[in-house]
């Protein structure tokens, strides 16, 4: 896969697009914001958009700048996105090759595991979790990041299994090489399609994760902004002031897009299967 | 385990396909209520949450009850004697049936108040009337109370929901009654489905001729509060509890609904735990007094429904001073700079805030009140908990100071001895203040209006002075009403008895 | 076949204890308890009182040993009863379990009806910039949160009766068609989302069948087009859309907590959600005792059903890990 071959992709090219133009923005809130994000002002609550007072996305029932608030929230929410997928994807895959190469009883019990923490929904799971550790920034990330895990470890180990008994694999073992090197040299590289893909998806899962968990009041709690909570706290008075809720939703729909573009896109010049059909 | 199946499980309830009773006969008259949540259970005695009041409201009655100007008056009870402040004789109405058909006589007060005074009751109510220590019945329509000490708020006390008069064969026969009802109450459960509905009946043989004015009445559970106000837009409900103040400012513009709304009992109070440092230093307290602005946090968090408030709830109209009579207790930041520096924090310092993001958790009110404090520049961090985690440091008093709700009460020995006194159950603040107990000790033992008066004048602003907790408002009792409906009063307390004489026109 | 079925339903048995485990500990593990809910903030309770209280909720005694009753009442069918409303566990889940069955097959009715046709289309190319658009569309109702969605929903749909159940829900079978009109918003807003799912796989997998011989061989045959595709291609992309919709009903049995929750639906979801709020232990070990059950057994229709629209799968372990 050559970035050339990205290019011609419109659909990973569209994912790319937004998934920078939010991170250009994320970096620019850190040196520049239209208004302070926490500083409210009584004078100017739940003020509909507007040119004139500056307020371009109006302001909360604080009087905060929501605009402001997106930007600022955009980093938390990238944040905790990222470093959730990051969780998962680590302990998950270290969990399904582990258990796909070595086979056996450390398979079967590790497999289970992940069967058990599979049957939750993964909502309801990251509920519990959330309850039991606390209503803090990097319990969400633990709480999305145990979600993930059991994925992670299916699909390692579905595609450890699928190319374990290929005969380079076989060629290799009967060369007398270490299972360690067959493990990194011959496996792992053979997953690595599958995993992407998974990534790509974790991370637009995770956000909208993020922002049920906020909604629900368990997520990342005020003042410090994340697009869920301003959505949490927008759902109280968005039949008055509509834009409290709207322009923080739409902020979730594009990020979410971008990356479910991207990863789309990925999928079909890295699977196999489809990379030749086009 | 094999006991709570005794205690709790009584009847079957009704079946999931039984109808909702939404095809009401057009002669009948039918007013619907959303409520945000759904009933417990109906047991007067057990329950504790506001669901279940709402619902018992309109069962049961009580000896006496609350009425619109939070006055004392008859329910059951015809009148009372006061012969002495230990002794209290009440002359019961005649001819009250339950909603089984038996008759209500002095044996069923004398058996309601002692289900409520034993402890494996393990009754709410208990402590409202925990000084009776004996109960006589005189004749079949007289009963007698006599109390081991001196306690003003009895009356008061006795229109709580949870002393309301049930009959001993019904809850013999079921253990209890949380799945049945036996009330003598202007209404009578006909059929609840679980988190659904509950729809009530008239109880045509009510003591209290011509009342109620509706046939029938349904619960609805919506948990949105806008859902609600748009039901009753819609049509779909006639009668709402909405304690959302950007609802009911919507609400307020649209002809087509009806908003009531007059401060209620509740208020909203920033705690303290005064054995916590530095808040173990009255200076400290004084000075986040001065420094929270209670008409701003009432105008972001509510906006501006409700009164800034004093130790007793405004809406207590005969025993609160108004806030200019209370030191420290309006805002003045130079002042409370200085108070800040004279107990040793001329930079300030940082503490924790307790709060959660229901609306008894006080998340808004946290945050305005956190924006606030930076201009003494003190720093709050916002520690916001879920409510079962919030309940679980109220109770272990595990905090540093904390957003509440308090329930509060047009009596003041009710409200304030519980919550201030040294070992009051309900003192969070590990507050201790000898001048506070004896002026508390006082009130209670005092039967003139005039005796009392003075007293609670001076402890209120004895209580401004030593700011166990700073009293910042009364949030409004909010009813959204369609204009079908007419003769509904606040009680403020939350109360829906009043349901009992409004009319539906069609 | 029968073997095989029998030793899936035996694989249940310790995923489910270790499901039953884990929820029994975990719940009590979470701050506060059923009896703090039960008192608040406003209700005093002298010591006496508080014994006979711990006593009736079950606080007088080590988790372990209430584990292991607990166990013991499951195996006799006997689920427990709520603390908080003192109903039996059991009843009221399957009381709940119609709406969130209803909620699950309508929402998946919505997403293939939506799905297929638009995975179809993708996969046709006849198109490019019309497929890539199609994709996009079709990858934004993915990408819209559920809760946001419903709740503008509910903005806009407020003013219309009927459309939102206003704690006036009525069963099917009471009411057809104010049921399904009431249903149809909440499944909605499921179904948008499924939809995207449902699309990338009809896509990819009608990608890989029509480049089959047999495809080109058909086609190659004269047969008409629409025939090519619908009769033969489809039939045989199928398949992995039938796995991944069994696997997410699987999950939507459990209940689309805050659908239920913003639309007022006495579902499965909205169950569990308040038994955590609540703390009502019994409730909530019954509830995710019986979600993981259903999606287990789920999965494992899914897997018959896909052997027998093609008997060439051989039931193994192996299947289930794609």
């Amino acid at each position: 896969m050559t970035l050339k071959a990205i290019g011609k992709n419109s659909i990973a090219v569209t994912g790319i697009v937004i998934i920078g133009i939010y991170l250009l923005t994320i970096a620019l809130s850190f040196f520049w914001l239209p208004f302070d994000p926490v500083k409210m002002d009584v004078d100017h609550l739940l003020e509909p958009p507007s040119l004139a007072t500056g307020h371009l996305f109006g302001t909360d029932e604080f009087g905060r700048d929501i605009l402001s608030r997106i930007m600022k929230g955009g980093f938390v929410s990238l944040v905790i996105s990222l470093s959730a997928t990051a969780m998962g994807a680590t302990i998950g895959i270290a969990m399904g090759t582990w258990a796909g190469f070595l086979g056996g009883r450390w398979d079967h019990w590790l497999m289970r595991l992940a069967d058990v923490l599979f049957s939750f929904p993964s909502l309801l799971l990251a509920i519990f979790v959330m309850a039991v550790l606390g209503e803090k920034t990097w319990n969400v990330i633990i709480a999305i990041g145990i979600v993930y895990i059991p994925q992670f470890a299916r699909i390692s180990r579905g595609a450890i299994l699928g190319v374990k008994t290929n005969d380079f694999v076989r060629a290799a073992r009967s060369n007398g090489a270490s299972s360690s090197f067959i493990l990194f040299r011959h496996l792992l590289p053979n997953i690595i399609v599958p995993i992407i893909v998974q990534i790509s998806l974790s991370l637009s899962v995770a956000i909208l994760l993020e922002s049920s968990l906020s909604f629900l009041g368990l997520g990342v709690q005020p003042p410090a902004p994340s697009w869920g909570n301003m959505l949490s706290s927008a759902r109280k008075v968005m039949v008055i002031a509509p834009w409290t809720a709207v322009y923080p939703g739409l902020a979730i729909v594009f990020l979410v897009l971008g990356f479910n573009l991207l990863g789309d896109g990925l999928r079909d010049l890295l699977d196999p299967r489809l990379r030749n059909l086009r | 385990m094999k006991r709570l199946t005794i205690m709790l499980v009584a009847l079957a309830l009704a079946s999931a396909f039984a109808g909702a009773g939404a095809f009401a006969a057009g002669t009948e008259k039918v007013l619907t209520i959303g409520v945000d949540q759904e009933a417990v259970g109906l047991d007067p005695h057990i329950v504790t949450a506001f669901s279940s009041m709402r619902r018992i409201d309109l069962l049961y009655n009580r000896l006496v009850r609350l009425d619109d100007n939070l006055v004392v008056v008859p329910d059951l009870a015809e009148s009372w004697d006061i012969p002495d402040n230990l002794t209290y004789v009440f002359h019961l109405r005649k001819g009250v049936k339950f909603h089984n058909g038996r008759e209500l006589t002095a044996e069923d007060v004398k058996y309601s108040l002692n289900r409520v005074l034993d402890p494996k009751t393990a009754s709410p109510g208990r402590s409202y009337i925990s000084l009776i220590d004996s109960i006589d019945v005189i004749d079949k329509y007289t009963v007698k109370l006599h109390l081991s000490a001196p306690l003003a708020s009895l009356l008061d006390g006795l229109t709580s929901d949870n002393l309301s008069i049930v009959p001993k064969e019904v809850v013999e026969a079921n253990g209890n009654l949380q799945k049945v009802e036996c009330g003598t109450g202007p209404f009578m459960l006909k059929e609840w489905v679980a988190d659904n509905s509950m729809t009530l009946v008239k109880n045509p043989d009510y003591f209290e001729k011509g009342s109620p004015a509706v046939d029938k009445i349904i619960f609805r559970v919506i948990p949105e509060q806008a859902s609600l106000l748009a039901g009753i837009k819609s049509g779909d409900i006639d009668f709402a509890t909405i304690n959302d103040g950007a609802l009911i400012r919507q609400a307020a513009r649209d002809p087509k609904v009806v908003v009531m709304s007059k401060p209620g009992l509740n208020m909203r109070i920033f705690s303290f735990n005064t054995t916590r440092k530095p808040f173990d230093d009255v200076r400290v307290r004084e000075a986040f007094s001065l420094a929270l602005n209670r008409s701003e946090i009432l105008t972001i968090a509510e906006f501006g429904m409700g009164k800034p408030t004093g130790p007793l709830p405004v809406a207590a109209t005969q025993w609160a001073l108004p806030l200019s009579k209370l030191p420290y207790a309006t805002p003045d930041l130079e002042r409370a700079k200085r108070l800040l520096a004279d107990a040793g924090y001329p930079n300030g310092f940082s503490f924790n805030l307790t709060c959660s993001s229901t609306y008894e958790g006080g998340l808004a009110v946290a945050q305005v009140a956190q924006d606030e404090l930076k201009e003494i520049g003190v720093t709050a961090n916002l520690e916001v908990v879920e409510w079962g985690a919030y309940i679980d440091k109220w109770v272990k008093r595990d905090y540093s100071t904390m957003i509440e709700l308090r329930g509060g009460s047009g009596e003041p020995d009710r409200f304030l001895y519980r919550t201030f006194y040294s070992s009051g159950a309900v003192n969070n603040f590990l507050f201790k203040d000898a001048g506070v107990d004896k002026l508390l000790d006082q009130g209670r033992t005092q039967t003139s209006f005039a005796e009392r008066k003075a007293t609670y004048d001076k402890l209120q602003v004895l209580l401004s002075e030593k700011v166990p907790a700073v009293f910042l408002y009364c949030p409004n009792e909010n009813q959204v009403l369609s204009t079908r409906l007419s003769g509904f009063k606040e009680i403020g307390n939350g109360s829906i008895w009043y349901l009992t004489y409004t009319k539906v026109s069609q | 076949m029968g073997r095989y079925i029998a030793k899936r339903l035996l694989s249940l048995i310790p995923v489910l204890f270790g499901v039953s485990v884990i929820v029994f500990f975990l719940v009590r593990l979470i701050p506060g308890s059923a009896l703090q809910m039960y008192l608040g903030t406003q209700v005093e309770a002298t010591p006496l009182q508080m014994e006979e209280l711990k006593r009736i909720f079950g606080e007088d005694r080590p988790v372990p040993l209430l584990y292991a009753q607990w166990l013991g009442r499951l195996f006799q069918g006997d689920f427990g009863y709520s603390l908080r409303t003192g109903r039996p566990v059991l009843p009221d889940i399957l009381q709940r379990f119609p709406i969130s069955l209803e909620l699950t097959i309508l929402a998946l009715i919505i997403a293939l009806a939506i799905g297929i046709p638009q995975g179809i289309l993708a996969s046709l190319g006849r198109n490019p910039a019309g497929d890539v658009i199609n994709r996009m569309i079709g990858l934004l109702g993915l990408s819209l949160p559920q809760f946001w969605l419903a709740a503008l929903m509910v903005l806009l749909f407020s003013g219309f009766k009927g459309w939102i159940p206003m704690g006036n829900y009525v069963g099917f079978f009471e009411h057809p068609l104010r049921n399904l009109q009431m249903m149809l918003l909440p499944s909605f807003a499921i179904g948008v989302g499924l939809a995207a799912v449902i699309m990338r796989y009809t896509r990819n997998s009608m990608l890989e069948v029509l480049q089959m011989d047999y495809i080109r061989t058909a086609k190659a045959k004269g047969l008409k087009y629409r025939v090519v595709i619908l009769r033969h291609a489809l039939k045989n992309a199928i398949l992995p859309v039938i796995t991944v919709a069994g696997f997410n009903t699987g999950y939507l049995l459990g209940g689309a907590i805050v659908i239920e929750e913003v639309f007022a639906l006495p579902g499965m979801g909205r169950l569990a959600l308040y038994a955590i709020y609540q703390r009502d232990y019994p409730v909530i070990q019954g509830i995710v005792l019986v979600i993981a059950a259903l999606f287990v057994l789920v999965n494992l229709a899914t897997d018959l059903v896909y052997a027998i629209v093609d008997p060439r799968i051989r039931l193994d372990d192996a299947g289930r890990s794609a």
